[in-house]
């Protein structure tokens, strides 16, 4: 799956964008146990569920959807447009 | 229509041009927001917008068909600019075109409403000697 990175959150990341292929990840809560082993630092923000927010193929989701490999994937911390 | 831009736009232009296409246009509510030279008690020199570009037209265009199902609307127009944009320039434009005025009205706050909580936008403002990612409250 492609995993995209927003705003502050690529400090952590340092990168945008990245091709993550792991059969353990099947839904948003196993994704979120993969990244915060890949990135630690994340897990003071996301103690907070609704704090990043998720989307996959462009759509926020706020409960705990299955994940297929072929969905495209964005983190993102609160906007600010406008 | 949305369009999601770096470039700088025209107000009235924008406006015109979907007016022409629709005689029957009564009422334009606009809502136009700048890049202000202070905030959070420091001066601004310029601020950077990202955007998830593919989710926010579709986020957007869907806002927009939500507002149209609720009041009776005759064309809606969305500009959202990215990149670096320096202080006094425009930010956003919404313009919503109706018969009357309350609907236009209505659906113009609607639409911000929307887009300052929910739309993939992220500001990042430079101050002199520092910089600070802002978050929609």
């Amino acid at each position: 799956m492609i995993i995209k990175y927003f705003a502050w959150l690529k400090n952590f990341t340092n990168t945008e964008e990245e091709r993550i292929d792991n059969k353990n990840i099947t839904d948003v809560k196993t994704l979120k146990e993969f990244l915060l082993k890949k990135y630690p630092e994340l897990s003071q923000y996301m103690k907070d569920d609704e704090f990043i927010r998720v989307a996959i193929n462009l759509e926020y989701v706020t409960t705990n959807k299955t994940i297929d490999p072929k969905d495209e994937i964005a983190l993102f911390p609160p906007v600010s447009g406008g | 229509m949305i369009k999601i831009q770096e470039k700088d736009f025209n107000i009235e232009d924008e406006i015109n041009r979907i007016k022409l296409q629709h005689l029957n246009v009564g009422a334009v509510s606009t809502f136009v927001g700048y890049v202000r030279s202070l905030n959070n008690q420091q001066k601004v020199t310029s601020i950077n917008l990202e955007v998830y570009k593919d989710m926010a037209y579709k986020s957007l265009k869907n806002i927009c068909l939500k507002a149209e199902e609720k009041w009776s609307m005759i064309d809606t127009l969305i500009i959202h600019r990215f990149g670096k944009l320096n202080v006094k320039e425009k930010i956003v434009l919404v313009a919503t075109f109706s018969i009357h005025r309350k609907e236009s009205s209505n659906a113009c706050n609607f639409i911000m409403d929307y887009l300052k909580k929910d739309a993939p936008f992220w500001k990042k403002e430079f101050y002199n000697d520092n910089y600070e990612w802002l978050q929609n409250n």
